[in-house]
């Protein structure tokens, strides 16, 4: 072993593609090709980034081992059902390998809360490696206190602590690369343990591997009761993997996706922090478990949302931290240069505060979903569902800021529809659920009365298309929903006409769609192909009865998943690099749907 | 010690206390409801839960007016600011002690380390209780405060 030179070594940034996600379902880490953990948010998934290079460059810290020179990925994969990450390359005559994961159930057991194992081992010859931690929590890129105990190091900031042991024992100082050889037959295994407000608790490496295992056959186990006849099964059950490795289990809040501020056009402002809940994002999500008999998972969101949704109760916040707090303000980190150089590096989010109307619907509908798979709605639950549509009936007719969040308020058709949709499911709940007349007759009449106004204010009979918004002539693929909500029937002309229409006026090449057309949201600058639409339209297609378009469909987006068979929330058409926050539980959603609804496609 | 008083006062203490932790929660202010909570230990049903949360936290209030009587009774006088202190006493235990205590014992709360497995879905409470809403902390010493004045008052009185 020797101690390398004091700098960090220089790294390409990596595309957004290339990283792989590590979770124990209360936090994530992204891992490059080369090793290199670039992000992790400590103790929790929207805790301070303890590793952030992803985002605010080499100052910002990471934790890599991987060939000390460059070499070829001859392969990287998840081994099948489980979320440990293997990648191997191909160094000189020799094969090195690193195994990864967060080790998830550790309840229970004298075990720390985030717990990080990796090993790398080598093939047929000895091969250099290196090892470069450097780990700078939070904003300012902290250096910890450096202390080493129990033949570990150990890094402190006040009440956060972490260990990092290694067998065979390794002198590892932070921020310093060290070298060393894997001969084969002798794998090397690191042991990353958080502590957070409370004492370390040290894992031997060997103990270590051993609770990835474990941690393997149950994720296995898991994976197995998912539908076995589902088309595209592999990519539904990395979808579903990747959902439930984004839910944070403390409260079973489902997250939008595992980072901040991945940009939606690279040097623009379109930088997010989606490090939180949106309901209804999750609420897609939930309908996705419920379908594939995760009712678990479904029944764990609907206490969250009762329970986090009281402090606002009866309005629906647009979003949500892990815990149901308000989120906070929107504000830039500065000296952070973004992914990329493309600032600006933000966290808290400036969407909470906005009267989103389509969040009603898709709350209501997994309410629905779960009714209808033959569950009752305990009665504070349906109260708060009551709540929800009361809200909607009353308030159906105000401007919203719509599904895409955009700033400026409009009548948003997609809204009015949504709308639509939870009155009626509302009404379909109340089939089993005590209902007073009164309230029944009110929601009916608003549902009606939406029905009505989006059929004439909201449609185009030019171009057989419902609109983006009142006396627009322009497109929003969130239309794509129509077929899923009863309004019209699948198989008229209005339904019909509105997926062509998209198809054909918002495609960005192949099978790809932007979601409006470009730059009509009133943000300088343009973004990429938005990924759930396309999803959308295979679900739009299967459900209308043109499964073969939809398996097409379908078939050619597969193609634009990542390596590991991830999405983020947008891609470049033109470069066919991702783009936004990833990986992105929406895009996810809307694949497991949309192979729901091919598995499930009429035939008309 | 005063039996008659602790058996009456404790009853409408623990009421106050409830009454005004049900105004801070309609008021958006807090998510904390000790029904629930203590309900839910015995049954997942939310209402169902609540009913029993009620009469345990009703059992909760007169054990720890016990306590309150007790000490009024060894300092041999009864006021509103020993009840209000003896609130603040109250309040400290339960958001440093028993609150952070409740993931380990109870069967349907979940723990800040939970995993996939777990199918507990009562939300923990984290540190002070503020994972059921920042103002949480002000709210529960407000409460106890006045249960702890409304005892003082009352067995003053009597």
């Amino acid at each position: 072993m020797t101690g390398g030179p004091e700098t960090t070594c220089p790294r390409p940034a990596a595309p957004i593609s290339d990283y792989g996600l590590l979770g124990d379902t209360r936090t994530a880490a992204l891992v490059a090709s080369d090793g290199g953990m670039d992000w992790l948010c400590v103790p929790r998934f929207d805790g301070e980034p303890l590793f952030g290079r992803l985002i605010g460059g080499p100052q910002a810290g990471t934790f890599r081992i991987g060939p000390a020179r460059p070499a070829a990925v001859v392969e990287r994969r998840y081994r099948q059902h489980t979320a440990t990450l293997e990648t191997t390359w191909a160094v000189g005559s020799s094969r090195l390998s690193l195994t990864e994961a967060m080790v998830a159930e550790v309840s229970g057991r004298l075990l720390p809360t985030t717990l990080i194992v990796r090993r790398l081992s080598a093939e047929q010859a000895p091969v250099d490696v290196v090892v470069e931690f450097d780990p700078r929590l939070g904003e300012r890129h902290r250096r910890p206190r450096v202390h080493h105990r129990r033949q570990a190091l150990v890094c402190e900031w006040g009440s956060l602590a972490v260990s990092l042991s290694s067998t065979p024992e390794l002198r590892i100082e932070p921020g310093r690369p060290t070298s060393i050889a894997v001969r084969p037959g002798h794998p090397v295994t690191l042991v990353l343990a958080v502590a957070h407000r409370e004492p370390l608790i040290h894992v031997e490496p060997a103990a270590a591997w051993e609770l990835l295992s474990e941690d393997e056959t149950r994720w296995r186990a898991w994976a197995a009761e998912i539908d076995g006849t589902l088309p595209f099964r592999e990519h539904v059950v990395r979808s579903m993997l990747t959902l439930r490795l984004l839910s944070y289990s403390p409260s079973r809040a489902p997250l939008a996706a595992a980072t901040t501020s991945l940009p939606e056009d690279l040097g623009g402002v379109r930088n997010w922090d989606y490090r939180y809940v949106w309901p209804r994002d999750a609420s897609i999500g939930v309908s996705a478990f419920l379908s594939l008999g995760k009712t678990d998972e479904a029944r764990g969101f609907l206490a969250w949302l009762l329970h986090a949704s009281r402090l606002q109760r009866p309005r629906l916040p647009a979003l949500l931290t892990l815990h149901g707090r308000h989120v906070p303000a929107e504000r830039e980190l500065p000296n952070w240069p973004g992914y990329l150089d493309s600032p600006p590096v933000r966290i808290g989010n400036g969407a909470a505060s906005q009267h989103q109307l389509d969040g009603y619907g898709w709350v209501i509908d997994a309410a629905w979903a779960f009714a209808q798979a033959g569950h009752r709605l305990y009665t504070e639950t349906w109260r708060t569902v009551r709540g929800l549509a009361d809200v909607v009936a009353h308030c159906w007719k105000e401007p919203d800021a719509g599904v895409w969040e955009v700033r400026e308020p409009a009548q948003h058709v997609h809204s009015k529809l949504m709308g639509w949709l939870a009155l009626d499911r509302a009404l379909a709940i109340a089939d089993t659920h005590p209902l007073r007349d009164r309230q029944r007759r009110r929601w009916q009449k608003s549902r009606d009365a939406i029905a009505a106004e989006v059929r004439t204010r909201g449609f185009d009979p030019t171009a057989t298309s419902y609109v983006r918004s009142y006396g627009s002539q322009e497109l929003d693929a969130a239309l794509l929903v129509l077929p899923l909500l009863g309004i019209d029937d699948v198989r008229s002309p209005r339904v019909r006409g509105t997926i062509d229409a998209i198809r054909d006026r918002l495609s960005a090449g192949g099978p790809l769609l932007y979601r409006y057309p470009p730059g009509s949201d009133g943000l300088p600058g343009t973004e990429g192909a938005f990924l759930p639409c396309s999803f959308w339209l295979a679900q739009g297609f299967a459900r209308t009865g043109r499964r073969t378009e939809a398996v097409e469909q379908f078939q050619a987006m597969l193609d634009y998943a990542s390596p590991l068979g991830l999405y983020a929330e947008e891609l470049d058409p033109a470069t066919g690099a991702h783009l936004g926050n990833y990986p992105q539980t929406l895009t996810h959603a809307a694949l497991i749907q949309a192979a729901l609804a091919i598995r499930d496609a009429p035939d008309y | 010690m005063d039996w008659a008083g602790w058996a009456l006062f404790g009853l409408v203490a623990t009421s106050a206390l409830t009454a005004a932790m049900l105004m801070a929660q309609l008021a958006g202010l807090t998510r904390l409801d000790f029904a629930l909570v203590l309900g839910t230990l015995v049954t997942e049903d939310p209402d169902r839960a609540r009913v029993a949360g009620f009469f345990l936290h009703l059992c909760a209030g007169q054990g720890f007016a016990l306590g309150y009587a007790a000490t009024f009774a060894l300092l041999h006088r009864a006021t509103w600011w020993i009840g209000a202190l003896l609130g603040i006493l109250h309040v400290g235990i339960a958001l440093t002690v028993i609150l952070p205590l409740l993931p380990g014992v109870h069967p349907r709360m979940a723990s800040e380390r939970a995993g996939p497995a777990s199918t507990a879905v009562l939300e923990p409470p984290g540190l002070f209780a503020i994972n059921y809403g920042i103002p949480t902390p002000a709210v529960t010493t407000v409460v106890h405060i006045i249960y702890g004045v409304c005892l003082g008052l009352l067995l003053q009185g009597n």
